[in-house]
C-alpha cells in the first residue's frame, strides 16, 4: 500500500515496528510480563483490582498521547506502550469475568465481533489495513485499537482454552505455538499477509501467558518454578535488551547518508 | 526476507515447547505410580490442598482467638498464594477451582470489612474449610 498522500498527514514515516524476529519475541515477552505486572500490583502490593486498573489506564493513556506525538518510530516508547495494552486488554477481560460474571464464551465472541467491526471500519476509512503504512494519527489511533482488542481476545479465548478444554500452561505452549507455527506455514502458502499478521498476534497473547507460567509456576504443577517476580525480570530484562539493540541499530541507520 | 524471519520464529517457538512433551510423558508416569494415594489424601480433581487449608485453620484460630486484624494478616498469604497458583491448579478442574475461588472471596471480604463481624468471619471460614475438603459438593 502506497503512504497516505493526504494533506492533513504531517507524519511521513511508519510509525510502527516492522515484522522481524525481534519483534515477535518482544511481543511474547512483553504480553507476560504485562499480566504478572498487573497482578503484583493488585495483590502482593495490595492496591486491589480496582485501583490497579485505574492507574494503569491512565499510564496507558499518557503513554497512547507520547508515542501519537512522536514523529517517528521510538522503540522504547512503541514497545512500553504494547506492555501496558497488555496489561489493559489483560484487566478488560478478567473484570468482565470476574466482576461482572459474564461468561467466557460470550465476552470471547464479542471481543471477536468488536475486532472484526474495528477492522471493518479501519478498511472502510482508509481503504487499507496495511501495518506497513501505519503514517497518520488516524491509522495509528486504528491500530493501537486493534491492538488493545486483540489483547482482550486473546485473554478471553486463553481463559475460555483453560477452563472448556482444561488445557493446563504446559500443553497450551505447545498448542499456541503450534497454532502460530500453521498460521507461518499458511502465510507462506500465500496467505494474505495481513490476516495471518493479525491472527498471529491475537494467539502470542495466550502463547505468552502459557509460556510465563511455565517458568513461574511451581514444580508441583508442572513448572520451572521461577516465581512471577523472577520470570517477570528475566522476561524484562530480555525485553530491555532486544529494545536497546532495536534503539542502537536505528540510530547506526539513520546516522548513514541516505 | 520477512518470510524466512517469521519461519524462524515458528522454528524457535516449536523448539522452545518440545522438551514439555518429554516432560508432560514424564509427569504422567510419576502421576500413574503415585495416583492411589493422591486419590485417597484429596476427593477433589484439584488435588492436595493442605497447604492452603493449613493457612484457613490458623485463621480460623486467631478468629476464635478474637485476634482479627492477625486474621486479616494470615489470609493475606492465602490470597498471595491461592493466586500465585492458579494457571497450575484451574486447569485440573475450573468448576471446582471457582468454587473454591468464590468461598475465598467470601472469606477475604468478611475479614477486610471495615468492622469486621467475628461470627461472620468464622463461618465464612468454616464455609470455606468444608468447600475445600469438597468444592464438588456444591
Amino acid at each position: 500500500m502506497p503512504p497516505s498522500t493526504r494533506r492533513t498527514s504531517r507524519i511521513l514515516e511508519n510509525k510502527v515496528p516492522e515484522i522481524t524476529a525481534v519483534f515477535w519475541v518482544i511481543k511474547i515477552l512483553a504480553t507476560t510480563v504485562g499480566e504478572t505486572g498487573a497482578d503484583y500490583l493488585a495483590v502482593n502490593a495490595g492496591l486491589g483490582t480496582g485501583l490497579t486498573t485505574g492507574l494503569t489506564c491512565a499510564v496507558l493513556l499518557a503513554l497512547l498521547c507520547i508515542q501519537v506525538a512522536m514523529p517517528r518510530y521510538v522503540p522504547a516508547i512503541y514497545w512500553l506502550t504494547v506492555v501496558f495494552v497488555s496489561v489493559v486488554g489483560t484487566q478488560l477481560t478478567d473484570v468482565l469475568t470476574d466482576r461482572m460474571e459474564v461468561s467466557l464464551y460470550y465476552s470471547t465472541a464479542a471481543f471477536a465481533f468488536l475486532l472484526l467491526v474495528a477492522f471493518a471500519v479501519w478498511y472502510a476509512v482508509e481503504r487499507t489495513l496495511s501495518i506497513h503504512a501505519v503514517d497518520t494519527t488516524r491509522r495509528e489511533l486504528f491500530y493501537w485499537l486493534v491492538v488493545l482488542l486483540t489483547f482482550a481476545l486473546g485473554t478471553a479465548a486463553g481463559d475460555l482454552a483453560t477452563e472448556a478444554l482444561g488445557l493446563g500452561f504446559t500443553l497450551g505452549v505447545l498448542v499456541f505455538s503450534g497454532a502460530i507455527a500453521f498460521i507461518g506455514l499458511l502465510y507462506f502458502a500465500n496467505m494474505n499477509g495481513v490476516l495471518a499478521f493479525w491472527l498471529a498476534y491475537v494467539l502470542t497473547r495466550p502463547l505468552g501467558a502459557s509460556l510465563g507460567d511455565l517458568l513461574s509456576q511451581s514444580q508441583i504443577y508442572g513448572g520451572l518454578g521461577l516465581g512471577a517476580v523472577n520470570t517477570s525480570l528475566i522476561f524484562l530484562t530480555i525485553i530491555l535488551m532486544l529494545v536497546v539493540y532495536l534503539t542502537l541499530a536505528r540510530a547506526g541507520r539513520t546516522q548513514r547518508p541516505a | 526476507m520477512a518470510r524466512t524471519k517469521l519461519l524462524s520464529v515458528c522454528c524457535i517457538v516449536t523448539t522452545l515447547a518440545l522438551p514439555q512433551v518429554a516432560l508432560v510423558t514424564a509427569g504422567m508416569s510419576v502421576l500413574s505410580i503415585s495416583g492411589v494415594t493422591a486419590a485417597a489424601a484429596a476427593p477433589s480433581k484439584l488435588g492436595d490442598l493442605s497447604s492452603f487449608r493449613a493457612i484457613v485453620v490458623d485463621t480460623a484460630g486467631l478468629v476464635d482467638q478474637g485476634n482479627l486484624p492477625g486474621a486479616t494478616l494470615r489470609i493475606k498469604d492465602l490470597e498471595t498464594s491461592w493466586d500465585a497458583a492458579e494457571a497450575g491448579l484451574k486447569p485440573r478442574a475450573a468448576a471446582d477451582w471457582h468454587v473454591v475461588d468464590k468461598a475465598i472471596d467470601k472469606a477475604l471480604t468478611a475479614l477486610r470489612a471495615p468492622k469486621p463481624d467475628a461470627i461472620e468471619c468464622k463461618k465464612t471460614l468454616s464455609d470455606l474449610l468444608a468447600v475445600m475438603d469438597n468444592p464438588a459438593a456444591r
